[in-house]
């Protein structure tokens, strides 16, 4: 073998391996997307023996979507979701950059121990702290309230650390200009270091969608109720009736899917960002 | 900016009041509380009664049992697979952006909503999986209600998601390796493997110490693929700690059980990470 034949035997082998994977990466979700289109009759007719009528649908329909939104109200747990994640990524953003611009902008007591405290905070599992976080919550009276899914998830010592890094690397100048000529620091957050910040807030503001969207665990708890649940609780009661027909679940997941999805794929780079932060830096 | 340090009286405090305060109400108190319950009795006095009780219950021994198990399979497969899949996404070759895009999906969809498509998926009568295996000539498997495949089948649902998030943190470490290095190795005539092992594996130690603690502990407590696709079961197969402590809370209120486990859970983890902490930098040393 020549060595161009080597290198070509070599991307051939690379993308096979990637193809595979790629398949098992997108299997579940095409399946699901197919079968959202499909009654549950067409669906379990053509399950056995396989065949590729089990996996494409042989008459297209949206019925399932109509259904779940109009029957079963499924725009109630996805307003739930939007209004806890947004006001989340609001004062999550500002309360958390605020944070960071103390940390790296000022010299105060107590520094020394309240940064290790932010840090060890996002160390800490929050399944492990969930239940009796539960009490807390109890006591404070948000159980079965927006609050309550909102307020615990604010303070995020990972989505501070984020700001610190980033705030750190602002050209001190920028600042010292700034204050010399007589601005004050709410001035100087808002006017200077909040501007060149975008892209951080974006990271942050993904990151806080994210773990809010997705969050399964605290809601379950926190948020039994019909009235306030989010998509993913919703969802997971869905499945678990009895009577309830498959297709509807697959339309549903696939609703619940496509906003992270849209998300990410313009923002793929923040994303990543993001979420490795506290690993590579830290 | 890290270089102008400013003197303000109350500033900075009142900047990181409303951080410091919900972090010490929602994140710390909570781990005190919890360890305290476990040592009380009603009465709030102080006693080993609640972790006896549990001592002597054999529906702990079995979860503690599934959770060691659970975790010996799920975290090499999770490591090996993500780590295979950063490096194949690390290549340079045309196209790749759009396999990298697929491979992060998975991550999009929440371990919940991948739990209830997998569960469908997986079913013995109407899944497509068992469709599938059909064409090889095999029987439908009880993927989630047989004993033997209830566990495997949780590792494969939650490593089907875990697999493109680990994934995100090892390729961001291989993307910091110089390529240099590489470069120079190849100069040297360092083969594949050699390189792999000698080179690629050691430069990432810090990813590695990062992924393995982050990885034990999600996956130490774990549960909501149990608590949607098998209630626990069958027979206790997939019953992990952190179900069973969300069972004690919600299920059968006993606050002290679930108290006292969710401490076990916690002493296990940080165990486990202290003994990969040491291990890891260990090798260090000897070079």
């Amino acid at each position: 073998m020549t060595l161009k034949q080597k290198a070509f035997t070599r991307k051939v082998l690379i993308y096979i391996a990637l193809i595979i994977m790629a398949v098992a990466a997108l299997f579940p979700i095409l399946f699901c997307l197919s079968a959202s289109l499909r009654t549950q009759d067409d669906l379990f007719r053509n399950m056995f023996p396989f065949s590729i009528k089990s996996l494409i649908p042989t008459a297209a329909t949206l019925e399932n979507y109509v259904i779940i939104f109009t029957k079963h109200e499924f725009w109630r747990p996805i307003m739930n979701t939007m209004i806890v994640t947004v006001f989340t990524i609001i004062f999550g953003c500002i309360l958390n950059s605020m944070a960071a611009f103390a940390f790296t902008c000022f010299e105060f007591r107590g520094k020394k121990i309240l940064y290790p405290l932010v840090l060890i905070s996002f160390m800490v599992p929050f399944e492990a702290i969930a239940i009796p976080l539960y009490s807390v919550a109890s006591n404070l009276n948000m159980v079965d309230t927006y609050a309550g899914m909102i307020i615990p998830a604010v303070a995020d010592g990972l989505v501070t650390f984020l700001f610190i890094q980033f705030f750190k690397d602002i050209p001190p100048s920028l600042v010292e200009a700034a204050r010399v000529d007589g601005a004050k620091w709410p001035t100087i957050f808002t006017k200077i270091i909040m501007p060149i910040s975008v892209p951080v807030f974006v990271t942050a503001g993904l990151m806080i969608f994210m773990n809010q969207w997705n969050s399964y665990m605290w809601p379950l708890l926190v948020a039994r109720s019909k009235d306030i649940r989010t998509i993913q609780i919703a969802i997971s009661q869905f499945s678990g009736e009895r009577s309830i027909q498959w297709t509807y679940i697959y339309a549903s997941s696939m609703v619940s899917a496509i906003i992270p999805i849209c998300l990410f794929l313009p923002f793929q780079k923040h994303f990543v960002e993001g979420i490795t932060a506290g690993s590579v830096k830290g | 900016m890290g270089g102008i340090y400013i003197k303000n009286k109350w500033l900075p405090y009142l900047l990181i009041l409303p951080t410091i305060l919900m972090i010490c109400i929602f994140k710390i108190y909570p781990i005190i509380d919890s360890v305290i319950q476990g040592f009380s009795s009603a009465d709030s006095n102080f006693t080993l009664d609640n972790y006896k009780l549990l001592f002597a219950d054999k529906t702990f021994w079995n979860s503690l049992k599934v959770t060691l198990k659970f975790n010996i399979i799920i975290i090499p497969i999770q490591i090996v697979v993500s780590f295979i899949m950063a490096l194949f996404v690390n290549v340079k070759i045309r196209g790749i952006e759009v396999f990298r895009t697929v491979f992060y999906l998975p991550f999009c969809i929440s371990l919940t909503i991948s739990t209830v498509i997998w569960q469908m998926m997986l079913n013995v009568n109407n899944g497509v999986i068992n469709s599938m295996l059909g064409v090889l000539g095999l029987r439908p498997v009880g993927f989630l209600i047989d004993k033997k495949w209830a566990l495997l089948s949780i590792v494969l649902i939650s490593s089907w998601r875990g697999c493109a998030y680990w994934m995100m943190f090892i390729l961001a470490g291989l993307k910091g390796i110089d390529s240099a290095v590489y470069e120079s190795a190849k100069i040297d005539g360092s083969g594949f493997f050699n390189t792999m092992f000698r080179i690629t594996i050691p430069l990432l130690k810090n990813t590695w110490l990062f992924v393995l603690v982050a990885n034990t502990t999600a996956n130490f407590l774990l549960f909501a693929p149990m608590q949607i696709a098998t209630d626990g079961g069958p027979q206790g197969s997939t019953n992990v700690l952190m179900y069973e402590a969300y069972k004690s809370a919600f299920k059968y209120s006993n606050r002290p059980r679930q108290a006292c486990l969710v401490t076990i859970l916690l002493i296990i983890v940080m165990l486990i990470c202290f003994v990969q902490n040491r291990f890891m930098t260990d090798k260090e040393a000897h070079k």
